[in-house]
């Protein structure tokens, strides 16, 4: 019970985050895809280097142990972020962002979205079989990280993916790589 | 305090201050649950508890009775957090949409693209939707469950989906817009 009312507070301030984002807006999710608004880019590098400085951090300091890592078959997720991206376009959510959407009250959220996403899971669940244990043992590196598969140290790894973080924000914010928008003058 | 209070009540921050703030919940989560944040797999529970509900026979099956089984497993209550989560950011800047009229197509910038219809926005909504969860199953969750998540844990397999998302994604959204990109 514990367990699911932290679970429950995590998941609204995730929601939060999203929504002050603006990232439970069709616009702001597809105009990282058109280079005109890369807000998303940015709150979810930030999100990265400040989870990832904390996180190894708190490892290195023994007060924590890591969760299930999410496991590398290259293929499979590739592929899947080839197929997922289309639909980030097409809809303008994804799974997370449609479900804050929902909680604004946006019908285009409620209806298409959260149907879609059980449709989705329907299909993916019937048809599980045939395509999953196929896809994830073509290159299955398993639960591993990019320090233990490439023997880095942990700490220089983090603080490389800081700078490639930094200097992107610098690139887009300083140096013109978001394009201006046309749509809005027509 | 005041300065505080006014930056909660505006209705979109900086990026950079709404993606620490989920930083934070993700280093949270692991260290208070030892867990990780995700989306698309509440969906699947979801997907399992209505399906053995109606038809028993088709959902028994080893993904929706060992892989994902239905219930109201944490990512559900994740899931429901996030509704309200969003619910709360829209409040403090008043921008709630529930029972207003322009809810059923709420973004200004796909009516100037593809028109006022609303039909329209709920087929490619919805095709959109049942994409994006196919998918997440295969690569082995969403932006959260693994582009967040795996990231931050520095997984090979979330920096592969971002650069798969982002490929597609762009030349999706060529395709879509033509000579509007």
């Amino acid at each position: 019970m514990g367990n699911y009312i932290i679970t429950l507070v995590l998941g609204v301030f995730f929601g939060f985050a999203l929504n002050k984002a603006g990232l439970t807006k069709y616009h702001k999710i597809v105009n990282v895809f058109r280079f005109t608004d890369m807000a998303v880019l940015k709150f979810m590098m930030t999100a990265l280097v400040v989870a990832m400085s904390g996180l190894y951090a708190l490892r290195g300091l023994g007060l924590i142990t890591f969760p299930n890592i999410p496991a590398t078959y290259i293929v499979g997720n590739l592929v899947g972020g080839l197929i997922f991206g289309v639909g980030m376009a097409l809809s303008g959510y994804c799974p997370g962002t449609c479900a804050a959407g929902a909680g604004e009250g946006k019908l285009d959220y409620i209806v298409p979205g959260l149907l879609g996403f059980l449709t989705g899971a329907v299909i993916y669940g019937l048809t599980y079989d045939q395509v999953f244990p196929k896809i994830s043992a073509i290159t299955n590196y398993g639960n591993t990280t990019i320090p233990d598969l490439w023997n880095l140290s942990s700490f220089l790894t983090v603080v490389a993916f800081a700078l490639m973080a930094f200097f992107l924000f610098y690139m887009i914010d300083r140096a013109g790589w978001q394009r201006k928008e046309m749509i809005k003058e027509e | 305090m005041k300065f505080v209070l006014n930056y909660i009540r505006r209705e979109e921050w900086s990026p950079y201050v709404a993606g620490t703030l989920l930083g934070i919940v993700g280093i949270a989560a692991v260290w208070a649950s030892n867990s990780l944040l995700g989306a698309s797999g509440a969906f699947e529970n979801v997907a399992g508890m209505i399906g053995k509900a109606i038809a028993p026979a088709a959902f028994d099956n080893m993904y929706f009775n060992f892989i994902m089984p239905p219930g109201i497993t944490t990512g559900v209550i994740l899931v429901i957090g996030l509704f309200f989560g969003g619910m709360v950011g829209a409040a403090t800047s008043g921008t709630l949409q529930w029972g207003k009229k322009g809810s059923a197509n709420s973004d200004d910038q796909w009516k100037r693209i593809f028109g006022p219809q609303t039909w329209k926005r709920w087929l490619l909504a919805f095709v959109g939707a049942i994409i994006l969860e196919y998918a997440a199953g295969i690569a082995g969750g969403c932006t959260s469950g693994l582009a967040i998540s795996g990231g931050m844990l520095l997984a090979p397999s979330a920096f592969i989906f971002i650069a798969g998302m982002f490929a597609s994604g762009i030349l999706t959204a060529l395709i879509v817009y033509r000579n509007r990109y």
